[in-house]
């Protein structure tokens, strides 16, 4: 699920770069040591859509970095338990498969795949119905819903199924070509 | 002592004879077994016919004994062993005990041990001074007496503890001893005891005990070990000189205590069998007969239908069974097949149907047994799925549950419920009702219930509640095989989890009571011993691997197999020791592989992975690849069929405009690509050469070529790497070893290699020396600090393409001694041509000479290495011609072994090389100081090859296990009374003790001789505690 959420940030800015663009410079920064980060509660930060204030800066001793607290709104991406996404399977083996929703990594057990898909091992593995008309394979889209999810400080894990209604695979660019 | 009718009489024999008959037919599939028990039935009978000699005198007795009727052979043939039985029969007044005859007095005289102690001492001296054995009735009044007091005591049962406690022997009871006898004779040897004491008046022993569990042994009460081997004296089964040992009397409660066996047989409990061919084989209880102590279990049948049909013929079946038939399920057909009679039949008392053949039943292809409660074991079986799958038939799960419950919890621990667990409830009306656990109170849980409209907290017990898990929990496995690993439910079969692993991401299968939810993330053990997960290993068969999975005893090693990826299950004895040392390899394009760097697999089957190397062994690379799912994520690839990502690729067209020969392209690239980034690049590689000569040794015999001439390694041919007092390492040509000689056991081979010195020269080739130091230096300072000094840079060099890489330039050249392709050398080095003209003219001396022609011809680098090979010029100059330059050594202690790992150092402190010894040893104390750290104390617990030494930190040398260099180490000057240990000299190696210390001189007592010696301060270190 998305946020769009306010957070705050102390963020250390070397003296370099104090001049007439240091709210450019800090906002940079900013938005690269934010965006794509991830943590356990947020989930992870998308994109930075706002900067709301810049507190003042307060000088370090010693190393004359300047310290601002800055408030930002950003875009979050968390993923919940019991949530429907929709994912590009990134890998498919004997244990299940592995897709991707944006910078989310979910896992579907092949214990979590609908029982009438079978595992055909080859060239490009692939999971298949016994009538061969659903097939899923790397770069296939599917539909899965969340399960479980392992949060670790910069990673987060999710497990997800594809045996429920209107779950499964939307479109097959694999299948199609 | 109470006792049963005669008809009870009569119907317990039957159930005896059941059982022997059951034996019996159990002995039929058991030969093994026969032997044994039929002798112990005989010897019953034995013991019946023998008694029937005293019968005269003991019908008598029994017909008075007491107001009980008891009556008949049967009576009589126990009463031997029931009189000397006495004290295990004494207090038992439980019909049902006694009934079991001799197989149980053993136990029962356990069980209650110190009421019958009590019983003992009280009335055993009237009993074992019989004034007058013959006088039966004395006789018959004591033991009446005895019956009567003992069931007295037995009735005052509440006894306290306190009371307890002073039932148990004391010094003054009589002692108990251990005495060996005919193994499997046991109770015939107890029995013969009794006899004999029966018939002997002047025995004096009180007791005697055959114990179940103990084969081998029996033990006897007595006073005194004198009147136990007058017992036993003449026994056939006890040997005359067999030992008699003197149990302890704080162990002698323990001989006879038996573990109150709660055997709690329920159905549908899983056991074990413990006897037969069914031996270890799972079984499930079907009923149970608590009076007659026999369970009906269910069974997957291990018949020889073949033996079978021919036995049922009548034909002659072979006695021996040579084989254990496997287990299988019974099929009527192909016994019709093999016309094998089989009958229909409806059991009487369940009322199913069973198949009968030659007395066996069957159904639904298991076979059900009736067995003693004895021949099973029920206590911690853990059926393996394997086991439960194979018991659960095909079309059979109806119950979907694959664990039976009750073994579920039968090995539960204590405390398995917490508060706040989820949990179902799995029998009793409320089956299936979901709750959350309130309180827990021994073993009554109350639970929350999830359903509203019930009461608040609902008690339960235990047993009627298991853990509940929902797909998606992260959960901890905390028992069972898969015990510590972590990872989230994706599904529940009943009471089996399926978990995706979080660290191998395959699917484990577990019990719902093993796991508790958590949010710990774990893969379960990850060491065992010395080795740890994703160590790399060097294996039986010198093969090396990765350890990608650490099991109960055993690990997974992908091997390092290039072409495919083979993992092996090895067990913790074949692995020889681990592989810790940090060498590089060369990838496709000859850029050099160091640990850590990041590279792509380009060709093989792995081809298109990516990821950091873990490990390096032999060229090849161990890949840690995060998207790679099997084999932990491990990758084995060639070095040479991998591209290390951001380094450059123009290297092999380097090689073709250069001038130099290619084996020096990747001595070049070294320079240049390994920090392409880091630094710019240098200038032309006279450096390696002219400091390689500069830092080398001030012995003229370094690095000479030699021929061993006597010991061990006679008619070896090698070069000199190192010379320590008396002794030399030699890089043996033959072997890619280094071994240590006497110095006077080698002789100098100028002649011969009189090609390999020129070439030496050409391009200071000396330097192989030095490589096998060099590294330490590439591992510290250039990789992590690229940016210092180029002084870094070009210390690695040599020591990545010369000593360690496999295709290195300076070995191949050296190796193969072919003369040829050094001939490019001059252009090489062009800048030492001094050098060269030098050793021309003075072949044997030359390389004595070339720190002076260095020094002078090396101008471009003199400012780096600054006044470091000035030391040695006065005195390398002095002595040319001396091969055995021992009057060197003195002069510059240590200066020489060093120097080359030095050379770096020497810059900034050059007074560490040129001053400090460091023939670094196993066990002796160093300080180890690293730039930016703190001076640490550690052990040096082994010296590599370079001269870099694994170190232990602490001063016990248990912490952590470092990798330094001898430029980093520091010995530890010993102290007055310290234990040293001699690093140089002839005393090499040699350990003592400081006792005083006189100037630079340190006055040394050694351990082994007791001698005292004087010697250089320099030369001691400590020893570490």
């Amino acid at each position: 699920m998305f946020f769009h959420i306010t957070l705050e940030r102390n963020m250390q800015l070397h003296p370099r770069h104090f001049g007439p663009h240091l709210r450019e410079k800090l906002i940079a920064k900013l938005m690269k040591d934010v965006e794509g980060t991830c943590s356990g509660r947020h989930g992870f930060v998308v994109a930075i859509t706002n900067v709301e204030d810049i507190g003042k800066g307060l000088i370090r001793e010693g190393t004359g970095f300047v310290t601002f607290p800055v408030k930002y709104q950003c875009v979050a991406f968390r993923p919940f338990k019991g949530e429907i996404l929709e994912a590009v399977v990134t890998m498919v083996n004997k244990m299940g498969f592995f897709a991707e929703a944006g910078p989310v990594q979910i896992f579907v057990s092949n214990h979590l795949i609908p029982d009438d898909m079978e595992f055909q091992s080859g060239d490009m593995p692939n999971y298949t119905t016994s009538d061969g008309s659903v097939k899923i394979q790397k770069d296939s889209e599917v539909r899965l819903k969340i399960i479980g999810t392992r949060v670790d400080a910069t990673e987060i894990f999710c497990i997800g199924t594809i045996k429920d209604d209107f779950l499964g695979v939307i479109n097959d660019p694999g299948a199609a070509s | 002592m109470a006792r049963g009718g005669h008809g009870d009489e009569d119907e317990e024999f039957d159930e005896v004879e059941e059982e022997y008959d059951e034996e019996l037919e159990d002995e039929e599939e058991d030969e093994g077994k026969v032997g044994r028990k039929r002798s112990r039935s005989q010897f019953i009978d034995d013991a019946a016919v023998e008694d029937d000699e005293e019968d005269e005198e003991y019908e008598e007795e029994d017909e008075e004994f007491g107001d009980d009727d008891r009556r008949g052979r049967r009576q009589k043939r126990r009463s031997g062993s029931e009189f000397l039985d006495l004290e295990a029969a004494v207090d038992s007044d439980e019909e049902e005990e006694e009934e079991e005859g001799e197989d149980d007095f053993i136990n029962d005289a356990g069980a209650d041990i110190p009421d019958e102690d009590e019983g003992r001492r009280v009335h055993h001296p009237s009993i074992l001074m019989p004034e007058d054995q013959e006088d039966v009735d004395e006789m018959e009044r004591q033991v009446y007496e005895r019956y009567a007091k003992s069931s007295h005591i037995e009735y005052a049962e509440d006894a306290t503890d306190v009371e307890q406690q002073a039932l148990l022997p004391s010094v003054k009871d009589p002692k108990l001893w251990m005495v060996k006898c005919a193994i499997g004779r046991e109770r015939e040897t107890a029995i013969c005891l009794m006899q004999k004491f029966i018939d002997r008046s002047d025995l004096q022993i009180r007791s005697a005990v055959a114990l179940d569990h103990l084969k081998n042994y029996i033990y006897v009460e007595a006073e005194k070990e004198a009147h136990v081997k007058e017992a036993c004296k003449g026994l056939r089964n006890i040997y005359s000189s067999a030992k008699v040992m003197l149990v302890p009397i704080k162990e002698m409660t323990d001989v006879l205590s038996v573990e109150s066996k709660t055997v709690d047989l329920s159905r549908d409990t899983w056991v074990r069998m413990k006897l037969g061919i069914y031996k270890g084989d799972l079984a499930k209880v079907v009923d149970v007969d608590n009076v007659r102590q026999k369970v009906i279990v269910k069974l997957i049948p291990r018949i020889d239908l073949q033996a079978l049909a021919n036995k049922l013929e009548g034909r002659e079946v072979p006695k021996k069974k040579t084989f254990v038939p496997p287990p299988r399920f019974f099929n009527i057909d192909e016994a019709r097949e093999m016309h094998i009679r089989v009958e229909r039949r409806r059991d009487k008392d369940t009322g199913e149907y069973f198949e009968m053949v030659d007395g066996l039943m069957f159904k639904d292809g298991f076979l059900y047994k009736t067995v003693s409660i004895r021949s099973i074991s029920s206590q911690n079986i853990q059926p393996t799925f394997d086991e439960l799958e194979k018991f659960r038939k095909p079309g059979d799960d109806a119950d979907g549950d694959v664990a039976s419950l009750s073994t579920l919890f039968a090995n539960r621990k204590k405390g398995h419920f917490m508060k706040g667990d989820a949990v179902i409830v799995v029998r009793g009306d409320l089956k299936n009702l979901m709750g959350w656990v309130e309180k827990v109170e021994d073993d009554t849980v109350h639970i929350r219930p999830k359903m509203s409209g019930l009461p608040k907290t609902l008690a339960f017990n235990e047993k009627e509640l298991c853990k509940y898990f929902k797909p998606g929990d992260h959960v901890k496995v905390v028992s069972g095989v898969q015990e510590g690993a972590t990872g989230m439910v994706v599904k529940v079969e009943g009471h089996v989890l399926i978990i995706i692993s979080d660290t191998t991401k395959e699917d484990i299968r577990v019990f719902a009571d093993h796991v508790v939810e958590s949010s710990e993330i774990t893969t379960g053990v990850t060491r065992i011993g010395d080795y740890e997960l994703h160590d790399l290993v060097l294996l039986d068969n010198m093969s090396f691997g990765v350890i990608i999975r650490v099991e109960s005893e055993a690990f997974q090693v992908l091997k390092g197999v290039p072409d495919r990826p083979e993992v092996v299950l090895v067990k913790l004895r074949e692995i020889k020791s681990k592989i810790e040392r940090r060498i590089n390899a060369k990838d496709r394009s000859n850029n050099i592989v160091s640990v850590k760097d990041v590279v792509r697999v380009v060709e093989g089957p792995c081809k298109g992975k990516q990821g950091p190397v873990e490990h390096i062994h032999k060229g090849i690379l161990f890949i840690y690849d995060r998207h790679h799912l099997e084999h932990a994520g491990f990758i084995c690839a060639k070095a040479q069929s991998c591209i290390i990502v951001g380094g450059s690729h123009g290297n092999h067209d380097r090689k073709g405009p250069d001038p130099f020969d290619s084996r020096f392209g990747g001595l070049r690239s070294s320079q240049f690509l390994q920090s392409p980034r880091r630094l710019p690049p240098r200038g032309p590689p006279i450096d390696f050469g002219g400091r390689g000569r500069g830092g080398r040794g001030h012995d003229s015999l370094v690095n000479k070529c030699i021929k061993i001439k006597s010991g061990p390694m006679k008619g070896y041919r090698g070069r000199v790497k190192e010379v320590t007092g008396p002794l030399v390492r030699v890089e043996l040509d033959s072997q890619m070893k280094i071994v240590t000689v006497k110095r006077e056991d080698i002789a100098d081979t100028n002649t011969i290699a009189t090609p390999f010195r020129e070439s030496r020269y050409g391009m200071g080739s000396e330097t192989p020396m030095h490589p096998s130091r060099t590294p330490l230096h590439p591992m510290q300072t250039p990789m992590r600090d690229p940016g210092a000094t180029p002084l870094h840079d070009n210390m690695r060099t040599p020591m990545h393409d010369r000593a360690w890489a496999p295709m290195s330039p300076a070995r191949d050249g050296w190796e193969d001694g072919n003369p040829g392709t050094w001939g490019i050398s001059p252009q090489y080095q062009p800048a030492t041509p001094p050098a060269r003209s030098y050793e021309a003219p003075t072949p044997g001396s030359g390389w004595a000479n070339t720190p002076g022609g260095y020094s002078e011809s090396a101008t471009p680098r003199e400012s780096s290495y600054g006044s470091a090979p000035s030391p040695y010029l006065p005195s390398t100059p002095g002595q040319p011609m001396t091969p055995s330059s021992a009057s060197y050594l003195p002069g510059t202690p240590g200066g020489q072994p060093m120097t080359p790992g030095n050379v770096g150092l020497d810059i900034m402190s050059p007074t560490i090389g040129g001053e400090e010894g460091n023939w670094f040893m196993p066990d002796i104390l160093v300080n180890i100081l690293r730039p930016g750290e703190d001076s640490n104390v550690g052990v040096i617990r082994e010296v590599l090859m370079d001269g870099s030494c694994k170190v232990a930190l602490e001063s016990a040398g248990n912490k952590e296990i470092v990798t330094a260099p001898p430029s980093e180490l520091e010995v530890v000057r010993p102290r007055k009374s310290d234990k040293i240990k001699i690093m140089n000299g002839s005393l090499r190696g040699v350990t003592g003790k400081l006792i005083g210390i006189d100037g630079s001189d340190g006055i040394v007592k050694l351990d082994d001789t007791y001698e005292v010696k004087i010697l250089d301060m320099v030369i001691l270190a400590k020893l570490a505690t």
